[in-house]
């Protein structure tokens, strides 16, 4: 109740505060001010926008990356329309980023966010979980590609438990198209859950003990504490755990290209934007536009979720 | 072929090395092998700088056993080695930023797309010199689309059957007797009765099974509509595509399950295991063999014939070299007296001390010794026809990204028609050559 309370008087105080700041100023704060605002802003838009835009204006030309500017010829939207209706490549990788996030969305975070609320409970050899479950975070990406190669390969432990390792009748998991994703998803997910899990251990960690004791007087059990009360008053870490996994799954890349260079199966957006700009390919035109389609299904999602949230805060 | 020898796995940091640092390491990264320091006795040297993809370590002793043989005979060679993936990925900005005088390259569609492009300088001058010291198909093999020659031809290797003679005799299978594709299929027959897989091919990289296409292209339908088909005058949905792809069906029943999930190594060392009878590779299928009394185990025969008319009259024997950057203009004297050397036999047995097994392009080289190396001279002097590989052969943004991933395709059970179909739309989609 007191802690309620003080917070009312601290904002009440801060209001009329706030009101004033914009007369304060004097001339070398503005200085000052417009040049840590500005430093960064115009790095920003140099770095970040500028090159974005970019992008997209190459991906309506062809061009080889070879010659100067005078080698680029606008082609209209043909690179898009190509891309939608005859690269083979392109369905089954929009196919596997809108899997990845599905799977990351619907299993491999709802986990890690589980994970948390047992182990926050302290339970004996808490540690012990804690650290098994962030280590496959830990573990570089080309140790990752050599234990589960050892996993699922061919005469690997998979196949030794299942009795066939036969170069010839054997199940080949990383080889067939139709089953390789999945695996990639199971290794995804071993990474991803563990951090998760740490970013939400580290939110839960944070949250005022007197809320879990007020919930516990007014007879809640643990779930229910969790689910009303705790989880809301974590909004700040849903924001950054819901960002970070659809970020996830829509750059995803690595993984695959240590795999088979992310073809047969595991074609991703990312990785066709790779193959075709810096590849001996170069087709500067193509891969802008495929990295432009990419751009907008990541930031779409996200712009729409945050304008949401930072909505109702208002 | 890009990657062939650093196939295996690619870090984070050489995905990032290969985005980011790119033409800059390139320029500015390089090992300097030549004594640059001591002024002294460079003076009057001639100074030419050299990249070069081979990273290798193998390869790369190749090259510091050449410079240094260079050097002797009054050159100042800087040799920039790049690893072998970054450079083939970055060879468009690297030539055309301030590229070394001379690097290295392949005979081939490749070289000519260059030439094309005006990032190399023509060494027709050098040619009239040299010719003597090659036969006319090298001379032909380093011709630009423009009449002009762009390339020095150094070394090459051949593709065929590698096979184990043990593996062989204990079969009871000679290899000599396979000639037709009904031979073959029953030489399979034979090593699948013995448990055995006859036929071991990885295709994880994408251009391994390039390869064996080929082969079989050119065996069904002949070399010229072979090179029709690379360079994109014939057009896939051609029904002759549908028969190379029916023929190169009937050998899936002999093949390991995991194509897909195995690099061009990982296939080989199934022929090293015994466990496969057989592999269609290029000679570097040999570097896996560690051990000289396995080495000494391995043969090769060639593919076998498919229609009697083009019997065996073709091979697949890739052309390594070197080219003049456009760059090179500034520094031309030295840079065309360097590639004079290097088109000689003293940069052929300077680089025979360090790898005796290396077939060279220059005809004033003795015959090798070493039996696997001769038997790969026999195999193409008897060829009427030389291709280099599918991805030397044609377009870059075809076959790179396009054509393997068809393979793959057609590899794990695609339907052959779709794919031509699909092959087809997607080369009349790229920019105009």
């Amino acid at each position: 109740m007191t802690s309620s309370t003080s917070t009312k008087t601290a904002a009440a105080e801060a209001t009329p505060r706030r009101r004033r700041r914009g007369h304060n100023f004097t001339t070398t704060d503005r200085a000052v001010l417009s040049g840590l605002v500005g430093g960064p802003t115009i790095l920003h838009i140099l770095l970040v926008w500028i090159p974005a835009l970019c992008t997209v204006a190459l991906s309506f030309t062809y061009w080889d990356g070879i010659g100067g500017l005078n080698e680029i010829h606008w082609v209209g939207l043909k690179n898009y329309q190509q891309i939608f209706t005859i690269y083979q490549d392109f369905k089954p990788a929009v196919r596997n980023n809108v899997l990845w996030l599905g799977f990351f969305a619907i299993i491999a975070t709802p986990l890690g966010v589980i994970l948390a609320y047992y182990i926050d409970k302290e339970l004996k050899g808490t540690k012990f979980f804690q650290t098994a479950f962030y280590l496959p975070m830990v573990l570089s990406l080309a140790v990752t590609g050599i234990v589960w190669d050892y996993i699922f390969r061919t005469n690997g432990f998979v196949n030794s438990v299942m009795g066939n390792t036969d170069a010839q009748t054997a199940v080949s998991w990383f080889g067939d198209p139709h089953k390789n994703i999945w695996i990639v998803l199971i290794i995804a997910s071993w990474r991803h859950i563990g951090y998760v899990m740490l970013l939400y251990l580290a939110g839960m960690k944070s949250v005022d003990p007197s809320l879990h004791e007020a919930a516990a007087i007014d007879g809640a059990t643990s779930w229910y504490t969790f689910r009303k009360v705790i989880f809301p008053s974590l909004r700040p870490v849903n924001v950054i755990i819901i960002v970070i996994t659809v970020i996830d799954s829509l750059r995803a890349f690595d993984l695959v290209y240590i795999i088979n260079r992310g073809r047969n199966g595991l074609q991703l957006l990312g990785v066709l934007v790779y193959d075709n700009i810096f590849g001996e390919a170069t087709r500067i035109g193509w891969g802008s536009a495929l990295a432009t389609i990419l751009f907008a299904l990541s930031i779409i999602p996200i712009m729409l979720y945050l304008y949401q949230t930072f909505k109702k805060d208002k | 072929m890009s990657d062939m020898f650093t196939e295996e796995g690619v870090s984070r940091r050489s995905v990032l090395k290969g985005t980011v640092a790119g033409a800059g390491a390139l320029a500015a990264g390089g090992l300097v092998s030549a004594g640059t320091a001591s002024s002294a006795d460079a003076a009057g040297a001639k100074k030419v700088s050299v990249g070069s993809n081979q990273s290798d370590p193998a390869a790369r002793k190749n090259d510091l056993a050449w410079v240094a043989a260079a050097k002797t005979a009054g050159f100042d060679v800087k040799l920039n080695t790049v690893d072998h993936n970054t450079f083939q990925n970055q060879i468009n900005s690297y030539l055309q930023g301030t590229p070394d005088d001379i690097f290295t390259w392949f005979a081939g569609y490749r070289m000519q797309f260059f030439a094309k492009k005006g990032l190399a300088t023509s060494i027709s001058d050098v040619w009239k010199k040299i010719a003597p010291n090659f036969s006319a198909g090298y001379k032909n093999a380093s011709t630009g689309l423009d009449g002009k020659q762009y390339f020095i031809p150094t070394t090459w290797y051949p593709w065929a059957i590698m096979y184990r003679k043990s593996v062989f005799k204990t079969a009871g299978v000679d290899p000599a007797t396979i000639v037709t594709w009904a031979d073959f299929i029953n030489a399979c027959k034979t090593f699948q009765s013995k448990g055995i897989t006859p036929v071991a091919l990885g295709d994880k990289g994408g251009w391994e099974a390039m390869g064996t296409f080929d082969f079989i292209n050119f065996r069904t339908n002949g070399f010229k509509f072979h090179m029709d088909l690379t360079a994109g005058r014939a057009k896939w949905t051609d029904p002759r595509v549908q028969k190379t792809f029916a023929n190169w069906a009937t050998m899936f029943p002999y093949q390991n399950n995991n194509v897909l999930d195995l690099a061009w190594d990982g296939a080989a060392q199934l022929v090293l295991q015994k466990k496969a009878a057989m592999q269609v590779m290029g000679a570097f299928h040999a570097s896996i063999y560690t051990d000289p009394a396995d080495l000494a185990d391995l043969a090769l025969f060639a593919f076998p014939e498919i229609t009697p008319a083009y019997g065996r009259e073709a091979v697949e024997a890739p052309i390594d070299g070197y080219m003049l950057s456009k760059h090179a203009s500034k520094n031309l004297a030295n840079a065309k007296s360097l590639a004079e050397f290097i088109s000689s036999d003293k940069y052929g047995k300077a680089v025979l001390a360090v790898a005796p097994t290396a077939l060279f392009a220059n005809n004033k080289m003795p015959k090798p010794s070493d039996p696997f190396a001769l038997s790969q001279v026999n195999l193409v002097n008897g060829c009427k026809y030389i291709a280099q590989f599918f991805d030397r052969d044609s377009r870059p943004d075809f076959a790179g990204t396009i054509f393997q991933s068809a393979l793959q395709k057609f590899l794990g059970g695609g339907d052959p028609k779709a794919i031509a179909t699909d092959l087809q739309q997607q080369w009349d989609a790229l920019p105009p050559a």
